[in-house]
């Protein structure tokens, strides 16, 4: 059900990017970036530091003009358009809240510029407030806030005049953890209630993988793989997707037509593969000490290294007969920890056919 | 503050152990004109005494202040503009000078007085430019005053030292009555207006004679007061600029004794001494200003060219006004006031 | 009991041995501070309170109020105050419109050009006072080069008065303050972080509306520093009204100088600078609070 802080709803707008290039000197900071973002999704753009999803957005804003490309809104091009004709909201990584202003002063401004009302944008910035649970804080100067309220100030004056896309730069990276963990369920929600096609930059994978519709994981200025978040983790499109979202162990795997064999072992997989060679991937979690049950699964004989207590998990590190050393994550319970093999012991590793997930061998697309 | 005068009595102290009992330690301002003391004065009057002779510069009548209030005396003789000398006098920071030691009947009369006796005379005059008024310039202070004869920006003195003459005698005042108009504020009054009258054109009220000498050197005015000696330097240095005795105000430099000096008998023999003729001729080589001992102009060191230039030769010295520094003692600060007054209208 | 005891006793001696530490340390930091507080004393409380003193002291060396009389009494201290703040009025905004353009040229530019520009605003100051004001009596008098200039190139056909007035004397002045200006007005405005500029654009604010709306408001704690700085200093000013005012633009410090020549005692002096230290820190408190206001405003910046 969309909601909308005024009577009348605004329609969310489909982002296309083209072609999209941007160098500074002879690096590639967007290599022909080529990505759509669909009416009122949250989108969440991922990589490391430098990857250029940051610039990527900064394109989108219009404050970083690119080399070359398309960029439209719905169906209007808008590359050429200065930042303030954009009518996008955005929040910045450290907020840029208005010193000089009171809380309401600072979410009234876009108001302002628009023409609106004092009394309706009172009306407005009261109900964007309310909407970001600040009712009653307008008064405040910025310096008396929190870090978290002065988030939520900086995500009212985003929305409160209605942008039909909204753009948000690592938002939540100045706040604690936990605080961070309640923020993103909150902005998941906001989203949800009004509906706008949201672009989302961090480099926390799991804060992509709570929130988005979809992840676009970007890395040297290309898009990587763009996907539903269990699709990105389930199913990398490349090593260095698997690599980036969430803890994995390549293994070399041969390939003889449809038959894949890890050290001469064949494996037995549910999804067909990607043409070329291959690396098996496998996530700790998704691994298992057997203990002698009949269940179909690939099987690994190792050597157990070491044992790591963390708490609501063990993480156990365990040498395969070709040297390379995979881990194991297994949640604790009572008896579960006490039943580990000892360190330097030897433990049969089960892999189930579903997850046994075979990814090109290359770090991007067209390696 | 106490500590301020310990630490300098006990400077002025040190310095002054350092002066020999068979000498006398001098002050004066230093530079071109010092030198010219030194070469024209203080040298052959201390060889011909056999005493030595220890030169200083001093920062004016202050200086003399604070020694005598702490007690720690070291000037012998002090060189100063006769104006500061006869307030100096007044305050009782200097010596009474002994003229029966010292000859002033051959002196102008007005060039010496109880505390201190004239060293060499200047005239404060009118000068013009003489690109603007190649037929000759202003001849008295009335043409000064006359923008119609004489249309042109002027420079005027920014301080009111000879300042309110030169307006009286524009004004018709005849000079033998110039000090007993003054002598009231409603005289001052009459000067100040006269002056008033003709600050429209009065471009720069200068305040060193250094500045009216660029002034004029600049064509920056087209006429200006000043002291003679600076036309003289500009002129030789290419300025365009003339001047006239005529109707010039009178004055002078002057010797005196701080109070309490460790040496006051032969600083009053050495006065005597270079007051005579024969040293004040010596002067005008080193620099334009005139003797004050009028037989200077008799003996064969002064020619007759020398002579027209300068301010107290017997001709020149009877065209002008000679300064009144008593006026000066009693109404300088009251006609100082005043004369701001019109200068920050 | 007693076994407890122990620990406790023990705990509590070195309570005092770590206040006496602290103590120590205070104290080496006080001592560090000290060549600083007394040379503070020496040359500054010292003077300024025997100049105070010396201004009740009259001529006759006895307490009196005559020096602060005549100020009263006379126009021509009414008027020279007036100059004072009327030319450092005058400096301080011609100032701010020169020194604010160019503070924003140079902070728009890339750090090495920006320091380039930088040292040329500053080239003024390794030149003399003296030097500069004559400098500007040789462009700007009566055949000076500018008048020169203006009438070969048919600019105007009679000479302008620029210098031996109030035009000579703000000219002049304004050219040694404008670095005052422009320096503490440069590091604010460095200082203001991109993102608010790109913030208020995001918001729908052009470059005009952002300017007036966000970069002018957080620019103005450095403009008022320097705008200070500026006023203040021309407050005390003596060499360039004194060169280029021509001696009608009387500012008190040329005041303060003849009144110490021109009477026996320098109470007389003394009042006047006692008035315009007085004046001087009325401004500074009003401004003060103006600044700290704009502190408020201005928050974590």
């Amino acid at each position: 059900m969309r909601d909308s802080l005024t009577d009348t709803a605004t329609e969310a707008l489909p982002i296309t990017i083209r072609g999209v290039t941007k160098t500074y000197g002879r690096v590639h900071a967007l290599d022909d970036v080529d990505l759509d973002i669909r009416s009122g999704e949250f989108l969440t753009l991922l990589g490391p530091s430098g990857s250029g999803k940051t610039t990527l957005l900064m394109v989108l804003a219009g404050f970083i003009r690119p080399d070359r490309g398309s960029l439209r809104f719905g169906d209007d091009e808008v590359i050429r358009l200065p930042p303030h004709k954009r009518d996008l909201g955005m929040v910045f990584q450290n907020y840029a809240l208005f010193p000089h202003m009171t809380v309401a002063g600072n979410v009234a401004y876009p108001l302002r510029l628009r023409g609106i009302s004092k009394a309706e944008a009172a009306e407005r910035v009261e109900k964007a407030l309310e909407t970001v649970q600040l009712g009653g804080y307008g008064a405040r100067r910025i310096t008396q806030l929190s870090g978290g309220q002065k988030q939520r100030v900086a995500l009212a004056r985003a929305i409160v005049f209605e942008p039909r896309i909204l753009l948000m730069d690592e938002p939540l990276s100045a706040l604690d953890k936990k605080l961070r963990e309640r923020m993103q369920i909150e902005l998941r929600h906001l989203h949800d209630k009004l509906g706008m096609t949201t672009v989302y930059v961090t480099h926390d994978q799991r804060e992509a993988l709570t929130m988005s519709d979809r992840i676009a994981v970007i890395n040297h200025g290309r898009v990587m793989q763009i996907d539903t978040p269990s699709r990105i983790y389930d199913h990398p499109a490349n090593r260095f997707v698997a690599d980036f979202i969430g803890e994995s162990t390549f293994l070399p795997v041969g390939r003889d037509g449809p038959v894949v064999a890890y050290e001469g072992q064949p494996l037995s997989y549910t999804d067909t593969p990607p043409s070329g060679d291959l690396v098996l991937m496998i996530r700790p979690e998704r691994l298992r000490i057997l203990t002698g049950e009949a269940r179909e699964a690939n099987r690994f004989e190792a050597t157990v290294t070491d044992i790591v207590y963390q708490g609501d998990s063990y993480l156990m590190y365990a040498r395969l007969a070709d040297g390379a050393e995979v881990a194991v994550r297994g949640v604790i319970r009572s008896t579960t920890f006490s039943a580990l093999p000892e360190v330097g012991g030897s433990v049969t590793l089960g892999l189930d056919p579903e997850d046994t997930v075979l990814i090109p061998a290359g770090d991007a697309p067209d390696e | 503050m106490t500590y301020r005068l310990i630490a300098a009595a006990t400077a002025l102290a040190l310095t002054a152990t350092a002066a020999g009992a068979d000498g006398i330690t001098i002050a004066s301002w230093g530079g071109s004109y010092q030198k010219a003391q030194s070469e024209a004065l203080f040298k052959p009057a201390s060889e011909a005494m056999g005493i030595t002779v220890k030169e200083e510069t001093y920062g004016g009548m202050s200086d003399v202040r604070l020694q005598v209030q702490t007690g720690a005396v070291t000037f012998d003789i002090v060189a100063s503009g006769s104006g500061s000398a006869s307030r100096a006098g007044a305050e009782g920071l200097l010596e009474e000078l002994d003229y029966s030691v010292i000859d002033v009947s051959t002196f102008y009369p007005g060039l010496y007085m109880p505390f201190c006796v004239g060293g060499d005379v200047f005239s404060t005059v009118y000068a013009w430019n003489t690109e603007t008024f190649p037929d000759g310039g202003p001849q008295n202070w009335a043409d000064f005053w006359d923008v119609e004869k004489f249309p042109g920006t002027r420079a005027y003195r920014g301080k009111v030292a000879g300042a309110l003459e030169p307006a009286l005698l524009a004004d018709g005042v005849a000079p033998e009555d110039v000090y007993e108009v003054l002598s009231s504020v409603e005289g001052i009054e009459r000067a100040i207006d006269k002056i008033r009258e003709l600050k429209p054109h009065i471009t720069v009220f200068w305040t060193s004679g250094a500045q009216h000498a660029q002034l004029m050197k600049d064509g920056e005015v087209d006429m200006t007061t000043g002291w003679n000696g600076r036309f003289d330097v500009a002129a030789a240095d290419g300025a365009k600029v003339a001047y006239s005795f005529n109707q010039a105000l009178l004055d002078y430099d002057c010797f005196a004794i701080p109070k309490g000096a460790p040496n006051k008998d032969l600083a009053m023999k050495f006065l005597a001494e270079i007051s005579k003729a024969e040293y004040q001729a010596n002067l005008p080589k080193y620099i334009t200003y005139g003797p004050t001992n009028k037989a200077a102009y008799e003996l064969d060191a002064i020619s007759a060219d020398v002579a027209a230039m300068l301010p107290s030769s017997p001709d020149n010295a009877a065209m002008q006004l000679p300064i009144d520094i008593e006026w000066y003692a009693e109404w300088e600060t009251i006609a100082s006031e005043m004369y701001q007054e019109m200068l920050t209208e | 009991m007693s076994e407890a005891a122990l620990p406790m006793a023990a705990a509590a001696t070195h309570a005092d041995d770590l206040r006496r530490d602290a103590r120590r340390e205070q104290l080496a930091l006080f001592g560090l501070a000290s060549p600083a507080l007394l040379l503070v004393m020496v040359v500054l409380v010292i003077p300024v309170g025997w100049l105070f003193y010396l201004s009740f002291i009259g001529a006759d060396g006895s307490f009196s109020l005559e020096n602060y009389e005549r100020m009263f009494d006379s126009k021509s201290y009414r008027r020279i105050f007036w100059t004072t703040f009327e030319i450092s009025f005058l400096t301080t905004g011609i100032c701010i419109l020169i020194g604010y353009p160019l503070a924003y040229f140079l902070a728009q530019l890339p750090r090495r050009a920006a320091n380039l520009c930088l040292i040329t605003v500053l080239l003024p100051f390794w030149t003399s006072l003296l030097v500069r004001t004559y400098a500007w009596l040789v462009l700007l008098q009566r055949k000076g080069l500018i008048n020169e200039w203006a009438i070969d190139l048919g600019l105007w056909d009679e000479p302008v008065k620029l210098a031996h007035n109030m035009t000579g004397t703000v000219i002049g002045m304004v050219h040694i303050m404008l670095p005052f200006l422009v320096l503490p007005l440069y590091g604010s405005m460095k200082a203001i972080d991109r993102d608010y500029l790109r913030a208020a654009a995001n918001l729908g604010a052009g470059p005009v509306r952002n300017f007036w709306t966000v970069f002018l408001p957080l620019s103005l704690p450095g403009l008022f520093a320097g705008a200070l700085i500026v006023f203040v200093l021309c407050l005390g000013f003596y060499v360039t009204p004194a060169v280029l005012g021509g001696g009608k633009v009387i500012m008190v410090s040329m005041k303060i100088a003849s009144n110490i020549e021109l009477f026996v005692n320098w109470g007389a002096a003394s009042a006047l600078g006692v008035v315009l230290l007085a004046a001087t820190l009325v401004i500074l408190f009003t401004a003060a609070r103006f600044v700290k206001l704009d502190r408020l405003a201005g928050g974590g910046h």
